[in-house]
């Protein structure tokens, strides 16, 4: 099969439920045949691909989330697959992921999180803070990551340094909030929107409300202790 | 150093920075005119004229607006001949435009939009000025980055001891801590000042 989903479990924080509910909404609202794999520092089940870990030794107490970026060289994981869509475990999705995969690919797709005020934004681009983009899905054609790999691996230990979060660092490298020079697509207005922050600014940004109109549902929270319980108890509504 | 000269030419150039200055740049504007950025600015230039230094081409990094450090220079060191602003917010240039127009039409004054802990600068600058080392990863990296394009250049690095920001994300408790970071090998000046915000600010002049 040539579509692949991802997803990326380390550490303690989402538990092995968390993985099975992702890969069952992917199996529920996937209306084309995919591969399912889960990056883990724990592998236990058959989809399950050991997260590597030759990054760590820069660990400086500012490293946590570019683990996941380990995906973006799926040909050296052996991840089986042409057309490559990330998800994070905490997301809920409303609508058929074939979307994804039929989406023109001249350039790889990221969230745009369209509830940010861009005036913010662009205000807080010096800062290292109040990134417009947004990585809890992406979506990439097999090599097309890699050089955001290869960037990383060449200037780690800055990188690691300077931008604190993986969002951060891709808005400084790879998007472009003034023009039309950026790595990536982002999606489009009213596909995905966030739990805790709204859909779109300044229109439509209650927070807490489900949009089944759009396509998926993040629960980015930057680190808040109750959204994985919260996210829980919409499983099953 | 004790002041900024504030001329008619300047002083049209800031009205029309202010002017240009509208939604949420006139806070970050408001924000790059306080005391202690002045203060700041002025220590560097009192402490170059001591050493009777005199830059020609100068490299500032991360400068911001540079409304105050442009004039500075130009009005106190005949033998600069040109100032280049490496900047990563896009929105600085036609800001620090506004403000140092007099020094632009001259062409003498360009801000290039150049993350300099990932890529060169141009070659050719024998003056690095850097007064926001706190904003970014040891300058050592920069040194190694250009050590094929630079000659040797002097480094004015300034940096602080205040962590109460979000970007201020390489704080130093002295002196010594900024020269260690910085790969300078021969210090010509070292010291610290405390500024009206309270916080210390210190200050590493060498090659």
């Amino acid at each position: 099969m040539k579509n692949t989903i991802l997803c990326v479990k380390w550490g303690d924080k989402y538990g092995r439920e968390y993985v099975e509910k992702l890969k069952q909404q992917c199996e529920e609202n996937c209306s084309i045949p995919f591969n399912f794999y889960c990056l883990t520092d724990n592998p236990t089940e058959d989809y399950d691909v050991f997260l590597p870990t030759i990054w760590d030794v820069h660990e400086n107490g500012k490293f946590w989330a570019y683990r996941k970026l380990y995906m973006f060289q799926e040909i050296q994981l052996r991840i089986t697959g042409e057309n490559f869509l990330y998800l994070d475990l905490d997301v809920i999705i409303h609508q058929d992921l074939k979307y994804f995969f039929d989406l023109p690919m001249n350039k790889p797709w990221i969230v745009r999180g369209w509830w940010n005020d861009l005036e913010v934004c662009k205000s807080n681009f010096s800062k290292f803070k109040s990134t417009p983009i947004n990585s809890s899905i992406i979506r990439w054609n097999s090599n097309q990551l890699i050089e955001v790999y290869d960037h990383i691996s060449k200037n780690i230990e800055t990188i690691f340094f300077t931008y604190q979060t993986i969002d951060n660092y891709l808005n400084h490298f790879f998007y472009d909030m003034y023009g039309d020079k950026s790595f990536f697509n982002i999606f489009p207005v009213g596909d995905i929107y966030s739990w805790y922050k709204g859909n779109v600014f300044p229109d439509d940004m209650e927070a807490k409300k489900i949009r089944r109109e759009c396509k998926v549902c993040l629960f980015n929270n930057s680190g808040e202790d109750n959204d994985t319980e919260e996210l829980k108890l919409l499983w099953n509504t | 150093m004790e002041h900024l000269k504030y001329t008619p030419e300047m002083a049209r150039d800031w009205k029309n920075a202010n002017n240009a200055s509208e939604g949420y740049l006139r806070k970050r504007v408001a924000d790059s005119m306080n005391e202690s950025q002045l203060e700041s600015k002025l220590w560097l230039v009192e402490e170059l004229t001591k050493l009777n230094i005199k830059p020609i081409r100068v490299a500032l990094l991360a400068g911001w607006f540079a409304q105050y450090i442009i004039p500075l220079l130009y009005d106190n060191f005949e033998s600069i001949e040109w100032i280049e602003n490496f900047e990563i917010d896009q929105d600085v240039k036609k800001i620090s435009y506004k403000f140092n127009k007099r020094y632009k039409d001259d062409e003498r004054y360009r801000v290039l939009i150049r993350n300099v802990m990932f890529d060169k600068i141009q070659s050719g600058m024998d003056t690095i000025i850097n007064c926001s080392c706190e904003h970014m990863y040891p300058m050592w990296k920069f040194k190694i980055i250009n050590e094929l394009i630079l000659k040797n250049p002097l480094y004015i690095l300034q940096s602080s001891d205040d962590d109460q920001h979000d970007d201020h994300i390489n704080c130093v408790q002295s002196e010594d801590e900024l020269i260690v970071q910085s790969g300078i090998n021969h210090v010509i000046y070292s010291g610290s000042k405390i500024l009206s915000n309270k916080s210390t600010r210190f200050m590493v002049i060498g090659r």
